[in-house]
């Protein structure tokens, strides 16, 4: 049985639509991102799951039950969720044991059983030593693994994570990283974690939801989200790949501003008419006899390769390649060796 | 964002609405109805018209000595070098702390024509503090700070490249200062004005102290409302409620001109946080303007209140200025007569039942300010519009809407009255309507302050959305409700303007008290009284002090 089925899901702000028609289902101890760029939803999604929001359409179910539909309203309290907020949210008047036996007293545990558990939440997140401080005297880190323990201390059926590692500087963000893999790996909850970042949604997910304007793109496993991309904007957006929108003809593809073209890769099939075309940045070749000459417009070196820049059919086409002496605004010859085609849509 | 269920706000709106329109907005609307509704002989209004008319020359005057003389102290306070500004300002902010009555006895034992201590030092009837001139003055002083306030926030909102860029094109650091800050600040330090000119058009003690007794009496539209109500016989109530809507017409337009100096301010005035900008060395000029602000701060603040220590410690105001004229008797004498403690009893009672009143009332328009999109703002609206309104005007609608002539008839049949004029209850309503909008002020900008997230995390934690407010923004709003709370006792506690029209035969309040023993009784007693009153506020202030935290003045 799915631990969390999402049906058919809208929700407007006044007459901007913000999520439309969406469904998910996530497994029992799954870890499902929800990846986009801002705006697409993904937090207004997370939001009608832990109930704070009501969905103007659609069904939620937590483990068969319905806590959202038609007719069917049951309020955040009574969801037996866990959420860790991207701003910590951790309650600046409460010590750090306090915020994390509130959900505990909230169910009215005996004392000795709320010490002990709180206890064991915070060995989770390894800040036992904290235990009594305010949560003025931690750091951003500190505060969002009290965060983390609050929220996992009760045995939330799901545990969501709304951007948590957003707010840090890229050492902690790593390091937390790891602490939510540990935690999940430990203790087997099922996890939606919302994030716009595809590094961290490739390295921590068994599945992603890709996002983009309120409508799953594709869900799938990180690998093959990233090997077999089905939709352009999921190339884009999750392998970071140019997206060349155009049309073919006698196997040269030329871009819709007519700016460029470019032979077809070696064994790609393709009919005459229009199409998109998504290539890695890796997968471009510059120099060489043949190829597409295009004006640089910049380059940026990375340490073990540069990336060069053109802008060609209203983006800028990027490529990775050994770096290279070149400057500005000098004609280099791009060729296209590896491609996917998608049908214009 | 909203996380309450639908109907729980929609409740919550109503639970709030039904007292606030029914006790605070209600009476005034209908008050207003009346005025505007009066007909018949209107011809006693052509005799009313040297009120209106003293009303608006000393309303200006007392707005113009406010910004001609708070402009250049802003100047120096907030944008100098100025040895101790610090305490300069806490020193200026005084006079609108302690009630201007007090101000009015202070600068009445200074510098009334035979008996004033100045008089008597300069030779008899140098000054004159009675009359229009006098009362202009007395409100110009105690609404100096409304100014200081308005530029100190509006100096530090101007984006300090500005001035650099002066400075850069070629301008002496003075032509910098005049030529690019002082303009850009003006709209705001002109709003303070305009609020000095509605404070002192509000303003009953002093027009009354400086204005009744004196020869020609000076009338204004806050006292003539007194006198027809209380000596006005049956015609008097409906006079003073045309005299009261003329008054409250005044509210709109101040409003207006505010609003309008505000928008022409906000559009130069950059947004920015807190920039840090240079303060103006003095140089040799710093010995020269302390002593100025020194001055001026003596005169202005000290020397009215060691005038009312003095007249305290006399043993007749106006006997020889003497070592063996001084006594004590008027302190054991007034603070120990039961008719003082009584009255202190009750005040103290109202001003804390006010004052919770304040807060909750307060506490919950701020959470339905933010539960609600739209209708927020006319929450706002309705909470701090009261505070606008004149406290001759708003007592008098009081009187008027829970006399026993009003019945209020329920689905069309069953009348009643509700007669709570002349009842304690009636002040208690009347403070608690009038400053509603310290408690809703304070809230609110305590509550904007205040992540949705930390609730939320309440609610995804089990609680309900009650026990989540409880548990989770409360504690965190308990400072600004300790403000609001203070600033609404002592408001309460010193209140005079509405007191003496709705406080019940025999009940005194302190207002009253003090009211009563300078008008009529006892100058000595009453300096007792209001040396008492100073104190009260110096500890309050303290308090506000202690809380660390900069209280939202209402504007």
């Amino acid at each position: 049985m799915a631990a969390l089925a999402l049906e058919g899901l809208f929700k407007s702000y006044g007459t901007t639509p913000v999520v439309r028609g969406l469904s998910l289902e996530v497994r029992e101890g799954e870890l499902v991102s929800l990846l986009g760029p801002s705006g697409c939803g993904k937090t207004t999604t997370l939001r009608m799951l832990a109930g704070l929001e009501h969905p103007d359409a659609g069904v939620i179910r937590i483990g068969g039950e319905t806590v959202a539909g038609p007719g069917v309203r049951i309020p955040p309290e009574r969801r037996g969720l866990g959420m860790v907020f991207q701003s910590y949210a951790v309650w600046p008047h409460r010590s750090v044991e306090e915020n994390v036996a509130y959900p505990l007293t909230l169910r009215r545990l005996p004392k000795s059983e709320v010490a002990s558990r709180v206890k064991e939440a915070l060995r989770w997140v390894r800040l036992e030593a904290l235990a009594t401080r305010r949560p003025h005297e931690l750091s951003g880190g500190q505060l969002q693994r009290v965060a983390l323990a609050r929220a996992l201390v009760a045995n939330p059926r799901v545990l969501l994570l709304d951007e948590p590692l957003s707010n840090l500087d890229a050492a902690l963000r790593e390091e937390l990283r790891a602490e939510i893999a540990a935690l999940r790996a430990r203790l087997g909850t099922t996890m939606v974690f919302v994030t716009h970042d595809q590094g961290e949604a490739l390295a921590l997910s068994d599945r992603i939801a890709v996002m983009n304007q309120g409508v799953i793109e594709q869900v799938d496993t990180p690998e093959r989200l990233y090997g077999e991309p089905t939709t352009p904007f999921v190339a884009g957006f999750v392998g970071g790949a140019n997206v060349l929108v155009g049309h073919v003809r006698d196997w040269e593809f030329h871009t819709a501003q007519g700016d460029a073209k470019f032979p077809l890769p070696a064994g790609m099939v393709a009919p005459d008419g229009p199409c998109t075309l998504v290539v890695r940045p890796e997968d471009l070749e510059l120099g060489g006899g043949e190829g597409t000459l295009l004006p640089l417009s910049a380059r940026l070196f990375l340490g073990h390769a540069a990336e060069y820049r053109f802008p060609v059919g209203g983006t800028l086409l990027r490529v990775v390649g050994p770096p290279r002496e070149v400057r500005a605004g000098e004609l280099l010859a791009v060729r296209i060796w590896k491609a996917k085609r998608f049908a214009s849509r | 964002m909203s996380t309450h269920a639908a109907p729980g706000r929609w409740l919550g709106l109503g639970a709030w609405l039904v007292p606030v329109l029914f006790f605070a907005v209600g009476p005034v609307v209908v008050l207003l109805l009346r005025g505007v509704g009066t007909t018949g002989d209107l011809s006693w209004l052509a005799s009313e018209g040297g009120a209106l008319g003293n009303t608006l020359k000393v309303s200006t005057g007392a707005a113009l000595l406010a910004l001609v003389l708070g402009t250049p102290l802003a100047l120096l306070l907030f944008r100098t070098d100025l040895p101790l500004r610090g305490a300069f300002t806490v020193l200026f902010t005084l006079p609108s702390a302690i009630p201007a009555f007090i101000w009015g006895m202070g600068w009445l034992s200074l510098a009334s024509p035979r008996a004033g201590y100045l008089n008597r030092l300069l030779g008899d009837g140098t000054l004159n503090i009675y009359g229009p001139a006098g009362i202009a003055f007395v409100e110009g002083l105690s609404g100096l700070p409304l100014v200081l306030l308005a530029g100190a926030a509006a100096f530090r909102r101007v984006d300090p490249a500005l001035e650099e860029a002066a400075r850069v094109c070629g301008a002496s650091p003075v032509r910098a200062l005049l030529t690019t800050t002082l303009p850009l600040a003006l709209p705001s330090l002109m709003s303070g004005a305009v609020m000095v000119f509605l404070m002192a058009a509000s303003s009953f003690g002093v027009p009354y102290l400086l204005g009744v007794s004196a020869s020609p009496p000076t009338r204004v539209l806050t006292t003539r409302i007194y006198e027809l109500v209380l000596l006005g016989g049956d015609g008097g109530l409906a006079r003073a409620s045309v005299l009261a809507t003329g008054l409250l017409l005044l509210v709109p337009l101040a409003l207006v001109a505010t609003w309008a100096l505000g928008r022409s301010g906000r559009v130069r005035l950059s947004a920015g946080k807190g920039m840090s900008f240079r303060l103006f060395p003095l140089g040799r000029a710093r010995g020269p303007a302390t002593v100025a602000v020194g001055v001026t701060c003596a005169v202005w603040v000290l020397l009215p209140l060691a005038a009312i220590l003095l007249t305290s410690l006399q043993r007749s105001f106006g006997a020889d200025l003497a070592w063996r004229e001084l006594t004590l008797a008027h302190w054991s004498g007034v603070l120990l007569e039961p008719r003082t403690l009584r009255a202190t009893g009750r005040s103290l009672l109202l001003a804390t039942g006010a004052g919770g009143l304040v807060c909750l009332l307060g506490l919950a328009a701020a959470v339905l300010q933010r539960s609600f999109r739209r209708a927020g703002a006319g929450v706002e609206a309705l909470a701090v519009w009261p505070y606008a309104v004149p406290g001759t005007v708003l007592a008098l609608a009081l009187l008027l809407a829970f006399s026993r002539d009003l019945r209020f008839i329920l689905l069309g049949r069953v009348a009643f009255v509700l007669a709570l004029a002349h009842t304690p209850w009636l002040l208690l309503i009347a403070y608690a309507a009038k400053y509603l909008a310290l408690g809703a002020r304070n809230s609110a900008e305590a509550l904007a302050q205040i992540d949705p997230s930390l609730a939320e995390a309440a609610r995804v934690s089990g609680a309900g959305p009650l026990r989540a407010f409880v548990d989770a923004p409360l504690p965190l709003l308990r400072p600004a409700l300790v403000v609001a709370f203070v600033l609404a006792f002592l408001a309460c506690a010193t209140e005079i303007t509405m007191s003496v029209l709705l406080v019940p035969a025999g009940s005194e309040v302190l207002g009253t008290l003090l009211f009563e023993l300078q008008s009529y009784a006892d100058p000595a007693a009453a300096a007792v009284l209001a040396c008492a009153f100073v104190a009260l506020v110096v500890v309050g202030q303290a308090v506000l002090a202690r809380m660390g935290r900069r209280a939202v003045e209402v504007r």
